[in-house]
């Protein structure tokens, strides 16, 4: 494994008890040059977890709290006259930052939520005539409330799909949970850490990702797996191609973090759950969308040999 | 993909996969071949559900709900128990199935449920095989099981991608070849023990041929019907057309125009001498439901134990619900050789009292004039060939007082007329005489060298009582039209009979072509539905047993059962062994099969979680066993491996499985 890789993952166990599957998967999603969205309920550690891994990576990064009266404009930024040059002048919003935390995203209206999502799969913010491209990196961690209901816009899945994983956090274990009301806010431990790299140390990882080979029996593989997710009976809509190539690049970040050089399937089992849960809509939907039917089709699909 | 999921795996919908449509099929066809016995409500539910479930996969109608689906079988199971007032038998069990597994495809899901209604539909073929096995449903039965294992094919292989209907149809045809040796063996040799539940009585096989009453008309009836009544192979010497007398129902009681069987019989036997040469031949008499056989006059004593040999000759049995076959000697010239007793003469001069008046009195003036009942005898044969008489097979109806309306005013008649005229006159002249019914006659097939008797040669002749010659064949009918003897009824009358058999009759090939389809027929009837323990016995014999017992059979069985078995699996097993993979894929495999006995690798883990897998369990294993499964996935998923790393690969595959094998015999 990458020195900087491993040293990112032990800083970042140390200020999020317990979590070290989570923690590889963002950043497996970070090397992927994909966006996570967190579902979980308040207080478990979101904006921790976004703003340990900024400032692991040594990036610079910005919080937006979504309300429903949030603008596009709020986000993005707005034309300001300047009085001395008597012209237009772009003001840039938070999201011209390498790394965002967009809170409770489905609080804001469909408007808002578009506005970011456009930028985040363009990589770049228009204005008038001007595009202003945003920083590299770029990654946006997006919370959301599953559980609340009143007031909110639930994501659609075509906005779902911009998400390269979806990841819940969950309560901490009894163990963890005792250290953290022992020690108190881990935040505070934030400025003490060193940065285990920088952007162009991200950058240059997110290239190594790229690089990783994947063979034509792998490519079988994710292709048995999307194919059988669209002729699941149970499944309303299979994984789009968009979600296959999130896949395959989502499995080349996990065998970087596995220190290979090739993808296996277990990498991209390892990755599934997190890229395909969020995708996937129960044609009987009754309940919110859980990860029975992803881990169905990981058992349904063999492995070449 | 582990043996729980293998069956609870939810098959593709329809529209993107095979599946369900071929099990819906082979469902259909299962029903189909019960279709014409099935009560019409039967049918009419396995459609109406059959066409729901298609209904839902198009997503026109909803699935019905758990509760809706309970309801619906506990009405069903109830409708089955009212119409036929019981669960039990062949019938109500076929509509049972029928009906239950509809329901099942209603809500089959998984790949469980449609195996579930595969099997279903592989017993209703199992069930119709039971009720009938006629030659012409062989085809059907063969497409069936061809249709039922396709769908099997199909079902199983859901996740296969590009596993289409043809290579379901194919992989089914070949496992379906592969089985027949093993069909054959077992119908060769499983043991046919009698009264196995598969001898179910078929219910409600029609009544035909000849019945236990006559009415004047009743035999012109038969000759329409130009059915086979049996089948007979003369071993030897061939009796002339003349003496092709098959007796059949002997009919004493007379009400003045019908004939019945004697309801009382405790009559005795004459015994009888056998006289000149006798004919040995062998009957298969097809199922006419009614508890007699026929026979070539004069059978010598019952041919079995299944048959009774009464008083007035005639062979009974329990009614004939299925093909029979039987041997028996007949002799075409016998003498009594004792008396009349009492009670048979006073059965056989009956009439009844005030009917007939006139032909009572013609009789008993002609029997005053003749100084012999023999002369008695010729002198009404002698009226009925001077008397005008005439032979159709249209005759006038004719009053209830038959023999005087018959006698002395239509003078028109068939068989039937003439020996019911003529035994009653014998009765009124005081000589015993009774009414005979059979068939006369026989048609050679020149394919199947054996004699079809059919309906149509259905005949009603006499029989009288002479003094030193016992009982004596009388035939009026021969006196008034003696081309009946010889020809058919066909050559006499063309126009009594029907169009299709005329048609046969003026096209000799097609003539030809039914011979041989019957040939066929019988030879399935008589070989095939007909094998039975005798005929395995006398095959083991051929065999060469000495004396063919069932142990010696059910041992040859066994015997030819685990050849053919143990020949498959060395041929797949053979063939196993240059599978299409590739050497570094049969390494791997391999490596896995030496690993099953502590875990088998599940088929969708991947190498490297296999080899934690077993590093859990067996933590002595771990280090090498995942530098091995680290190797293979490198070369399997890596970039460029040569041939050198995997000839590697495999050589150090092979150690492993030698170490592993040791471990394993020495712990």
């Amino acid at each position: 494994m990458d020195a900087r890789i491993a040293r990112a993952l032990t800083t970042l166990e140390h200020i999020v008890l317990g979590k070290p599957g989570q923690l590889r998967l963002a950043l497996a999603c970070l090397l992927a040059r994909g966006h996570l969205l967190i579902e979980d309920v308040p207080g478990v550690g979101k904006t921790t977890l976004a703003h340990a891994l900024a400032q692991v990576l040594g990036l610079a990064w910005q919080r937006v709290q979504f309300t429903s009266d949030l603008l596009p404009a709020d986000i993005l930024g707005v034309p300001v006259f300047d009085r001395s040059t008597q012209q237009f002048h772009f003001r840039k919003g938070p999201v011209f930052t390498q790394l965002l935390l967009a809170d409770e995203v489905n609080r804001a209206s469909p408007r808002t939520q578009s506005a970011l999502l456009e930028a985040m799969e363009e990589r770049q913010v228009s204005s008038d005539v001007t595009t202003y491209r945003l920083p590299e990196p770029f990654f946006v961690v997006a919370t959301q409330n599953p559980h609340e209901q009143l007031g909110t816009y639930p994501l659609p899945e075509s906005q779902l799909d911009r998400f390269l994983m979806c990841i819940e956090l969950g309560y901490p274990e009894p163990i963890h949970e005792r250290e953290l009301l022992r020690s108190g806010e881990r935040r505070e431990y934030l400025p003490q850490i060193a940065p285990a790299m920088d952007a162009g140390a991200v950058l240059d990882l997110q290239r190594a990702v790229r690089g990783v080979y994947v063979s034509e029996p792998l490519l079988d593989y994710v292709q048995a797996l999307i194919a059988r997710s669209r002729s699941h009976p149970d499944i309303v809509l299979g994984l789009s191609p968009r979600a296959g190539q999130g896949l395959v690049r989502a499995a080349q970040a996990w065998a970087t973090l596995g220190g290979r050089e090739a993808v296996l399937p277990e990498d991209v089992q390892a990755v599934f759950l997190a890229v395909a849960t969020h995708r996937l809509t129960r044609r009987s939907d009754d309940t919110a969308p859980d990860d029975r039917l992803a881990r169905e089709l990981l058992e349904a699909v063999a492995v070449p040999v | 993909m582990t043996p729980r999921t293998l069956f609870t795996t939810t098959l593709p919908r329809a529209q993107n996969h095979p599946a369900l449509a071929w099990v819906t099929a082979a469902f259909g066809g299962g029903v189909l071949l019960h279709a014409d016995r099935l009560p019409f409500w039967c049918v009419l539910v396995v459609l109406t559900l059959i066409a729901w479930r298609l209904a839902g996969e198009l997503q026109w109608l909803p699935t019905p709900a758990r509760s809706l689906r309970a309801l619906l079988t506990v009405t069903l199971v109830f409708g089955v128990v009212g119409s036929f007032r019981t669960l039990n038998g062949l019938a109500a069990g076929t509509a049972l199935l029928a009906v239950m597994g509809a329901a099942k495809l209603l809500e089959a899901r998984t790949r469980r449920d449609y195996l579930i209604v595969i099997g279903t539909a592989l017993f209703l073929l199992l069930a119709a095989c039971l009720d009938r096995q006629a030659l012409l449903r062989v085809p059907l039965y063969g497409a069936q099981v061809w249709l039922s294992c396709t769908a099997l094919a199909l079902a199983a292989n859901a996740d296969a991608p590009a596993f289409g209907a043809r290579r379901a149809l194919s992989l089914a045809g070949r496992t379906l070849l592969l089985a027949l040796p093993l069909a054959v063996a077992l119908f060769l040799f499983f043991p046919r023990i009698a009264g196995g539940f598969w001898a179910l009585p078929p219910g409600g096989a029609a009544l035909t041929g000849l019945s236990d009453e006559m009415s004047p008309g009743s035999i012109a009836e038969l000759t329409e019907n130009d059915a086979p009544a049996f089948r007979t192979w003369f071993l030897g010497a061939t009796p002339p057309p003349e003496e092709r007398y098959w007796r059949g129902p002997v009919l004493n009681d007379f009400d003045g125009y019908t004939w019945r069987q004697s309801r009382a019989s405790f009559t005795l036997q004459t015994p009888l001498e056998y006289l000149g040469p006798g004919y040995r031949y062998r009957i298969a008499l097809e199922p006419h439901s009614h508890p007699w056989w026929f026979a070539l006059e004069m059978v010598r004593g019952a041919p079995d134990a299944r048959a009774q040999f009464q008083f007035d000759y005639q062979l009974s049995s329990a009614p004939v619900a299925e093909t029979v076959t039987y041997e028996a000697v007949s002799y075409p010239r016998t003498r009594a050789a004792g008396t009349l007793s009492v009670l048979g003469r006073r059965v056989a001069t009956r009439l009844p009292p005030g009917r007939n008046p006139r032909a009572r009195a013609f009789a008993e003036r002609l029997r005053a004039s003749s100084i012999s009942d023999a002369v008695f005898v010729q002198a009404v044969l002698g009226h009925f060939r001077t008397g005008g008489f005439e032979y159709t097979l249209t005759p006038p109806r004719t009053d209830f007082d038959f023999v005087d309306d018959f006698l002395f005013t239509t003078r028109r008649g068939f068989c039937g007329h003439y020996a019911s005229a003529f035994v009653a006159l014998m009765r009124a002249g005081g000589v015993p005489a009774r009414v005979v019914t059979g068939y006369l006659g026989a048609e050679w097939n020149p394919v199947g060298r054996y004699f079809i008797v059919r309906q149509s040669d259905a005949h009603a002749w006499a029989e009288v009582w002479l003094e030193g010659r016992g009982w004596t064949r009388i035939d009026p009918t021969a006196v008034v039209s003696p081309e009946r003897l010889s020809r058919g009824i066909l050559d006499l009358l063309p126009d009594a009979v029907s169009a299709p058999a005329r048609l046969v009759h003026a096209l000799p090939w097609l003539a030809t072509l039914r011979f041989r389809w019957d040939a066929a027929n019988t030879w399935w009837q008589q070989h095939v539905v007909g094998f039975d323990l005798r005929s395995q016995l006398a095959l083991l014999g051929v065999l060469g047993f000495a004396r063919a017992d069932l142990q010696q059979l059910v041992a040859v069985l066994a015997a030819v059962t685990l050849g053919w078995l143990a020949w498959i699996l060395w041929e797949t097993r053979r063939t196993a062994r240059v599978p299409r993979r590739d050497a570094l894929a049969r390494a791997w495999l391999g490596c896995c099969a030496a690993l099953a006995p502590i875990a088998a690798r599940r088929a969708h883990e991947g190498p490297l979680a296999y080899a934690g897998r077993i590093a859990r369990a067996r933590p002595g294993l771990g280090a090498e066993l995942h530098d091995l499964a680290a190797a293979y996935a490198r070369l399997r998923f890596g970039r460029d491996a040569d041939e050198a790393a995997i000839r590697d690969f495999v050589r150090r595959a092979a150690r492993f499985r030698r170490t592993r094998r040791f471990q394993t015999g020495r712990s």
